[in-house]
């Protein structure tokens, strides 16, 4: 016999409801039960490993309870025990499709330990490929809004759109992925040559196919404005309540983003504006991300007009040694504000990093908001808050 | 006594168990082809290749597909309802081919001429909404219930405005016979029935898209929010019987779509008449029909289920009773005249 505790534990782990548990008899007045329903961790709408409990009554969702952890990979304790520049590798890891902001965040709390002074052209370039990043987030994002909703062409425009970025990233850093190419002093390489052309290029059709191949095939679709509009609606002051950050924050209007009101590296010389919404639902937030690609490529056009020259790299020495204290990076990545706390004990190791992803708080939206929806709401919802896997879990 | 082939042909056990096999095979080669068409248009669609590397630009890929599901294990869940569970694919196949008995496929090619060949076809399809169930239900997850019950209330209500549309084609044909149907709409494009019954030519056709569970009406399956649905247990050939008459049921629908307001087998203009190849007519309309579903899959995303009953009973039904009563309206004026 299992003890109660037990049986209460393995039963939730078996995907039981807990409200089931208290009272296992609950009928309402057609003598009708709720369905428990595991969803995940392996589910093609999860975005990675992400497992539901959830307690349907027909389609419509009684409860929403999630589980993380399930892509855990001790990313804060690895950081510990490697040198100040070998972390940057681990930090490209942590949310796999905007890497690049992953390793400026964690950079500029190590610079802050420092009090490092960066050369103007790299923080350029920087703030250039961070924008390149967004786009690069942001277009996937929308395409898996789509797929989510059940048309499955869009992805694979978007992925057009990533790929050819991923290529520019290939020519300046080296790697289509997992980049490593902001360090700690300024970046790995100077843009390589007619790079800077590539990009202007690139950004320049990206503007052209943005109308027709995104707003125009997915606004212009009524099935997607009933399946988005008035769903995962949220006020203000519930945003603001939650600790949500990036698109699903300034969907319900708030005017927040790191890039304006804290700015940081090159962001200071730049002139765009923060994109907000008042509605706070999914269509909202589609809204949002496309027009914040399009601030990205205005941003991408600004720094690319005005390329400072000099060198890409400060000089540190060759062992990085930060004196005891602490720094704070704060980024804007694609899905909300990424920090990075590092705290050093004088060591050439941290004595202890830790990242605040915007997944992990933004995750929370589900448990508030999906109940009460019906189950195909779900996936929308997720595409609201587009979290990453590897983010959330870190 | 010495029989020729068409004596021999027409010995009717003979002629039953014949047709029967070339229904079967006519079945079996639309799922392959329309899995081929289907994966080439959505490549196409979407700025990808397709198959072409299995022989010449990738045509044998279906053979190929068959080849691997042959050779696969089929799976069940440990508490499965065995017999449901695989007495479901069959259940879903049998009406898809059944229903091509009564098929005209050009003038006089038609393996029974049912004089309630359309009663036939509704009678028959409605069966596959129990395949669906029992798949759901054999299965024993939780997700292929939500599918197999979303399929059920789909397929049912989507029947009344796909009868309601059936009813103006018989008012004008005075036949519940297709023959008779396709003979009715003879003599060039603006004699076929999409014409005067336009409203009710679209019902039928979203109606028939509901039928057959295709986007944006493909809630049973859902693939992103209950993965697969109904079809989310089977693996093998158990999964690919369902698939198979699945397009199976799709190439019915558009074939009945033609019969029904795009005349059948009658050509266009009359000079085009290709007498007993007049099926070219019949094929040619019937794959631009299925094109015409592929496009709208690969296309727009899903309705929601509120959404889609909503879709059918506040809009489809009325619409096909309004037209109704325009239609006998019309006939009555036009008759009395």
């Amino acid at each position: 016999m299992l003890s109660e505790e037990r049986r209460i534990e393995s039963a939730a782990l078996s995907g039981r409801a807990a409200g089931r548990l208290a009272n296992p008899d609950v009928r309402d007045e057609f003598g009708l039960e709720t369905l428990d329903m595991s969803m995940g961790p392996q589910h093609p709408a999860m975005h990675g490993l992400l497992r539901l409990i959830l307690e349907l009554d027909g389609e419509t969702v009684v409860r929403c309870d999630t589980v993380m952890g399930y892509l855990h990979r001790s990313k804060e304790k690895i950081s510990e025990n490697r040198m100040y520049p070998a972390v940057i590798p681990i930090t490209d890891r942590i949310d796999y499709m905007n890497n690049i902001a992953m390793e400026y965040g964690y950079v500029l709390a190590v610079e802050k330990l420092l009090d490092a002074e960066i050369p103007p052209r790299a923080d350029a370039i920087r703030a250039l490929m961070n924008e390149f990043g967004r786009i690069m987030s942001h277009i996937p994002s929308i395409g898996f809004l789509m797929l989510e909703l059940g048309a499955f062409t869009p992805i694979l425009y978007a992925f057009r759109e990533r790929e050819r970025i991923q290529n520019i990233f290939e020519a300046v850093t080296g790697a289509r992925m997992m980049f490593h190419y902001i360090r700690i002093g300024g970046v790995k390489a100077d843009l390589p040559e007619g790079i800077p052309e590539q990009m202007w290029n690139y950004i320049e059709g990206l503007e052209q196919r943005l109308q027709p191949d995104f707003v125009d095939l997915i606004e212009g679709n009524e099935i997607f404005i009933a399946r988005t509009r008035g769903i995962g609606k949220m006020t203000q002051e519930k945003a603001v309540e939650m600790g949500l950050t990036g698109v699903p924050l300034r969907c319900t209007g708030a005017e927040f983003d790191v890039r304006k009101h804290y700015p940081y590296g090159w962001y200071k010389n730049l002139d765009f504006d923060v994109i907000t919404d008042t509605e706070g639902d999914v269509e909202a937030s589609y809204r949002v991300r496309i027009g914040e690609v399009k601030q990205s490529i205005r941003m991408i056009k600004q720094i690319l007009e005005d390329l400072p020259e000099g060198e890409v790299m400060a000089d540190l020495g060759r062992r990085i040694r930060p004196a005891e204290g602490d720094g704070i990076g704060r980024v804007e990545s694609a899905r909300g504000e990424y920090a990075v706390h590092v705290v050093s004990d004088g060591s050439d190791t941290p004595y202890r990093v830790h990242y605040r992803t915007p997944c992990t708080v933004n995750m929370q939206l589900l448990q508030e908001i999906v109940p009460g929806h019906y189950l195909p709401d779900i996936m929308p919802i997720m595409g609201l808050i587009d979290p990453v896997s590897g983010a959330w879990d870190k | 006594m010495v029989w020729t082939v068409v004596e021999y042909l027409n010995y009717e056990p003979w002629r039953f168990l014949v047709s029967f096999a070339a229904v079967l095979f006519l079945v079996l080669n639309i799922a392959g082809i329309f899995t081929m068409a289907e994966r080439k248009a959505s490549a196409y669609i979407q700025l990808r290749y397709g198959p072409n590397r299995v022989g010449p630009r990738g045509l044998l890929q279906p053979a190929a597909d068959v080849l691997k599901l042959f050779s696969k294990e089929n799976l069940s869940p440990n508490r499965a309802d065995l017999w449901i569970f695989l007495a479901a694919p069959i259940a879903m196949f049998i009406p898809a081919a059944a229903v091509w008995l009564v098929m005209p496929f050009a003038p006089g090619a038609v393996i029974v001429d049912l004089n309630i060949a359309i009663l036939f076809f509704v009678a028959i399809t409605s069966i596959g909404a129990l395949g669906v169930i029992m798949a759901g239900y054999g299965s024993r997850s939780a997700f292929s219930l939500l599918g197999a019950l979303r399929g059920a209330a789909q397929m049912i209500s989507y029947e009344v405005p796909l009868i309601l549309s059936l009813l103006g084609v018989i008012m004008l044909a005075g036949s519940l016979s297709l023959v008779d149907v396709v003979n009715a709409q003879s003599g060039g494009f603006w004699h076929w029935y999409f014409l005067p019954l336009l409203p009710m030519f679209v019902v039928f056709y979203v109606a028939g898209l509901a039928e057959v569970k295709r986007v944006p009406f493909d809630l049973p399956e859902g693939e992103s929010e209950i993965v697969g649905g109904y079809m989310v247990e089977y693996s093998g050939m158990t999964w690919a019987m369902i698939q198979a008459s699945e397009f199976a049921m799709m190439g019915l629908m558009a074939a009945m779509n033609v019969t029904l307001f795009l005349g059948g087998w009658q050509p266009p203009l009359d000079f085009l008449d290709l007498g007993a190849f007049n099926w070219i007519w019949f094929g040619l309309k019937t794959a631009l029909l299925t094109f015409t579903f592929q496009w709208i899959r690969w296309s727009v995303p899903r309705l929601r289920m509120d959404q889609l009953m909503d879709l059918g009973w506040k809009i489809l039904v009325p619409a096909c009773l309004v037209w109704l009563f325009v239609v006998a309206g019309a006939m009555l004026v036009l008759q009395g005249s």
